[in-house]
């Protein structure tokens, strides 16, 4: 794209970006599946809008970097739903507690034991074992347990889209029925599309699954730096 | 028309949350004018999130802690909440839609399988396996370790 100034294309690149999620929103209104998560559903509209105006991903990284510079202070922002239903969660401190516990050091054991199976390469293995973090925190994480900040990301929104849509089905044949045991596993292990999809089930569901993703990131922050060497 | 304006205001009430009534999506001049209103208050806010942010990461730099500095802003706010400095309604406007939203900040993250073409070409099948493995494990785990704990349930299904 070298024939348009940058500053034209990356303000193309932020339109089609806020398009494609206000289309995914849209979309999810009136089809809600799997395949209209906001993220998957907007990724696949905006790479292709990219790749039909020949725009390639470097040039539309200005345009990701100006957007993701609000990451941090969403993060922040995950304070506010843990203060507002702090009572909600403290009636159950100790079941989720353990529950967020072993649900979070849980899939990164998996997820890291799986990996060193299939030989991946060591940065592949710490990328891969701390996907369950938020993206704000895993890329930070990353950085602490020498994995690949990018790729990081690719597993923790893909991890978000496996869990967002087919947790609850699985949760379902499974007998887990309580709201609070649903919320929590989604926010654990698949963050804020977990968070998202758990809101739309039930209040206190989405309560705890806001909480659970903040402690859960918490959580695998501070066991990262000691289990992922395990592996690795 | 009617159709098209009521799916106008409900796209207004996914956007702004709680924040704007869309029971008559005729008001629609007003609602603007409303949400125009807010706009002082949420830079304002978002500002302040900012700020934690940066001093969540300033001490990360200071200290070196192996935390990451947001997640030290993010107990921050918790903790000039809990503390009654900050109240919940100077923030919540903006960090309630920053939460709503926060799939939109990291779309641009996942634009980058674009350039991940040949990592999944040579490891796909087997990355995918990874994910889907250890998240359903994880899910099954905490959902269970948590529902067999809390014992009978005191929330009749499906009600918050």
């Amino acid at each position: 794209m070298t024939q348009f100034p940058m500053i034209a294309v990356t303000a193309f690149g932020i339109l089609t970006t806020i398009g494609a999620y206000a289309l995914s929103l849209l979309a999810r209104q009136r089809y809600s599946s799997p395949m209209t998560t906001p993220v998957l559903f907007s990724t696949i509209v905006i790479i292709a809008v990219l790749l039909s105006a020949g725009i390639s991903f470097s040039d539309y990284k200005p345009a990701r970097d100006l957007i993701t510079t609000m990451l941090g202070p969403a993060t922040v922002a995950l304070a506010v739903p843990l203060y507002k239903n702090r009572e909600a969660f403290l009636r159950h401190l100790v079941p989720a507690g353990v529950g967020l516990l072993v649900g979070s050091l849980g899939t990164m054991i998996a997820a890291a034991l799986t990996a060193r199976l299939f030989n991946f390469s060591p940065e592949l293995v710490s990328s891969i074992a701390i996907k369950s973090a938020t993206v704000p925190i895993a890329v930070e994480i990353a950085k602490i347990v020498h994995a690949n900040p990018p790729l990081t990301a690719l597993f923790v929104v893909t991890t978000g889209m496996i869990g967002a849509s087919f947790g609850p089905w699985l949760m379902d044949r499974t007998g887990i029925t309580r709201p609070v045991a649903r919320g929590l596993a989604l926010g654990t292990i698949s963050h804020g599309q977990g968070t998202a999809q758990a809101a739309t089930e039930n209040e206190l569901c989405g309560a705890v699954a806001g909480v659970a993703m903040g402690l859960g990131a918490m959580c695998t922050s501070l066991a990262a730096p000691w289990i992922v060497p395990l592996f690795v | 028309m009617r159709r098209a304006s009521e799916r106008i205001a409900s796209f207004a009430k996914i956007s702004l949350g709680h924040s704007v009534s869309v029971d008559r999506p005729s008001e629609a001049a007003q609602r603007v004018a409303r949400f125009a209103h807010m706009i002082p208050p949420i830079i304002l806010q978002l500002a302040g999130l900012s700020a934690l942010n940066a001093a969540g990461v300033w001490i990360v730099a200071e200290t070196a802690l192996p935390i990451p500095g947001n997640l030290i802003g993010m107990v921050a706010l918790y903790a000039l909440l809990a503390l009654g400095v900050v109240k919940l309604c100077w923030i919540e406007t903006t960090g309630s839609f920053l939460i709503k939203h926060l799939a939109f900040f990291f779309v641009p993250i996942t634009v980058g399988l674009m350039d991940a073409g040949s990592l999944f070409a040579a490891h796909g099948l087997s990355i995918v396996v990874v994910l889907v493995a250890s998240a359903g494990f994880g899910i099954l785990l905490a959902g269970w370790t948590s529902q067999c704990l809390i014992g009978k349930p005191r929330y009749p299904e499906g009600k918050p």
